[in-house]
């Protein structure tokens, strides 16, 4: 195609948008609305995921070395056998001793209360602590652990562990559905407005049959026009999202509340995600917009 | 040029509008193809466009067989062959001008062709000066001649005019007619579908008339007057 009638063809697209803007404000409105939804639940689903990760990074196998494992020789084999298990990322080695000094901190001023069973007179086990790669393994891992001849015992986080994972399972499953729906009625928005400018521009696209143009020459005006409502809708709304955005960090950096300040060190700050966002927004209106007219036009244009 | 051979075409509805047509339009003719309303002329119009596929038959038209054309080769097809309507088609907002390159712009010509052959062809229909008005400002005539020069620009070899004359004046009816043998003279073929016998009589060429769907006579011009001449 010429680069002239390939700027036509655009020309033609913006100025139907132009034209018919009545409509085009209407599906710009509710595709804005939209994306402020899906972008919403997207960041909504990432700071979960962050307040989650941290969490999980907390949380911890410990596992109990056997009473009969003394030598430095036997833990350093022990240690080796843990770092093969596959789902073990960070293992940090904790002495008795290191335990009961632990302990006896813990205890405040009732500390000294401990302080007679240093040396030889500690009873606590020496233990590793093991970070997992991967929480939805927790249990496996620990089996595996506790399988291993010198440990005595495991414990797990098992309660914490799943509810981390319900948590990110709703917020997943909710975000999947809003993202779905909102994309078929975005879709079903540029459905009617090409319907509308088909309407329209019906004269035209006889006359453009009659005289031998080509389908897709045809139809890509169309395509251009929902392309630019969908990328219009896109860049308004990563800007009422960053707005609202950078007004809900603002809230939750200054409101009176213990937990809400705890969370606030975990959201997502905008400057860590606004190219993505803007690339994820831009992508969509785009994608909507392009692929919705192309389905459509196809349908309410015989050609 | 063109080929009908036993063509039927039925809807889906049950209506029989053309049964068992055959004719043949050869190259350099100018047809009037006649007949009352409803006689089947639009549909005869639109199996030659190939907007509507024939329900048996085989159609030929500017060597290609339209029982078989693919889709994606009907445009090329289209290119071969310029189409006037009775009511005009004419994109209100844009001037004559842009309405005769309009034709040019979706079939991918280059600017500089547009600039070249636009003005040629609004010369030819008698419209050189009227090139920047836009269509409610010329009159019947006038907006259908701006259809034959968009008709013409892509220099078809056949001219499909369906009720050229419909919606105007019979002074100005009879200069269409007269451009269009014009037209004729330099060797396109043209079909004229019309309903008006008296416009059709002064001009002298071949003339197939229809009814209720079937050719009921194909007259040849006449040979005692001058080839394609017209009487006054």
């Amino acid at each position: 195609m010429r680069t002239s009638s390939f700027g036509y063809l655009v020309k033609e697209g913006a100025r139907s948008l132009w034209v018919n803007r009545l409509m085009s404000a209407a599906a710009i409105g509710v595709l804005v609305a939209c994306m402020i939804l899906v972008g919403s639940a997207a960041l909504f689903a990432l700071n979960v995921s962050n307040i989650v990760s941290y969490f999980e990074d907390e949380n911890e196998i410990v596992a109990f070395v056997a009473d009969d494992i003394t030598t430095q020789e036997e833990l350093d084999a022990l240690s080796l056998q843990l770092h093969t298990i596959e789902n073990t990322a960070d293992i940090v080695f904790v002495s008795n001793e290191e335990a009961l000094q632990q302990q006896i901190e813990e205890y405040g001023e009732y500390g000294w209360l401990l302080e007679e069973y240093q040396g030889e007179e500690n009873m606590l086990p020496h233990a590793y602590r093991i970070k997992v790669k991967d929480i939805s393994l927790l249990e496996d891992t620990a089996q595996q652990i506790e399988a291993l001849s010198g440990i005595q015992e495991v414990r797990i986080p098992t309660d914490v562990a799943h509810t981390l994972l319900s948590i990110r399972r709703i917020v997943s499953m909710c975000g999947v559905v809003v993202v779905a729906i909102l994309l078929v009625v975005s879709l079903i928005i540029i459905a009617n407005t090409i319907k509308i400018t088909v309407f329209n521009r019906h004269r035209e696209i006889s006359i453009m049959k009659y005289v031998g143009a080509t389908d897709g020459f045809i139809k890509l005006p169309f395509v251009v026009e929902g392309l630019l409502l969908g990328l219009i809708s896109a860049l308004l709304a990563y800007l009422v999202v960053w707005a609202g955005y950078l007004y809900v960090m603002d809230w939750a950096s200054t409101v009176n509340s213990q937990w809400l300040q705890e969370l606030y060190r975990y959201f997502v700050p905008f400057e860590a995600v606004y190219r993505e966002l803007l690339i994820g927004f831009c992508a969509m209106g785009v994608g909507i917009g392009s692929i919705g007219s192309m389905i459509f036009v196809g349908k309410y244009l015989k050609v | 040029m063109i080929e009908f051979s036993n063509v039927t075409k039925r809807y889906d509805n049950g209506t029989r509008a053309l049964e068992n047509v055959s004719m043949t339009i050869e190259r350099g003719e100018f047809v009037f193809i006649v007949g009352s309303s409803g006689a089947g002329k639009s549909t005869l119009i639109k199996l030659m466009l190939r907007e509507e596929k024939p329900t048996s038959g085989i159609i030929h038209v500017n060597g290609f067989n339209l029982n078989k054309i693919k889709r994606r080769q009907i445009p090329k097809f289209r290119r071969t062959l310029g189409v006037v309507f009775q009511d005009f088609r004419l994109i209100p907002n844009m001037t004559a001008f842009d309405n005769v390159a309009f034709a040019l712009r979706v079939t991918n010509v280059s600017l500089r062709d547009i600039r070249r052959r636009v003005p040629y062809v609004l010369g030819l229909v008698g419209l050189a000066s009227k090139a920047r008005t836009v269509p409610e400002k010329l009159s019947g005539g006038e907006q259908q001649r701006v259809a034959l020069a968009r008709a013409l620009v892509n220099n078809p070899d056949l001219i499909i005019a369906d009720e050229p004359t419909g919606n105007i004046d019979p002074e100005l009816s009879y200069e269409i007619v007269e451009l269009l043998h014009e037209i004729n003279k330099k060797g396109t073929t043209i079909v004229m579908v019309t309903h008006e016998h008296e416009l059709v009589s002064q001009f002298n060429h071949r003339v197939i008339t229809i009814e209720n769907g079937t050719v009921v006579s194909d007259v040849p011009p006449r040979e005692d007057e001058e080839d394609g001449g017209y009487r006054l």
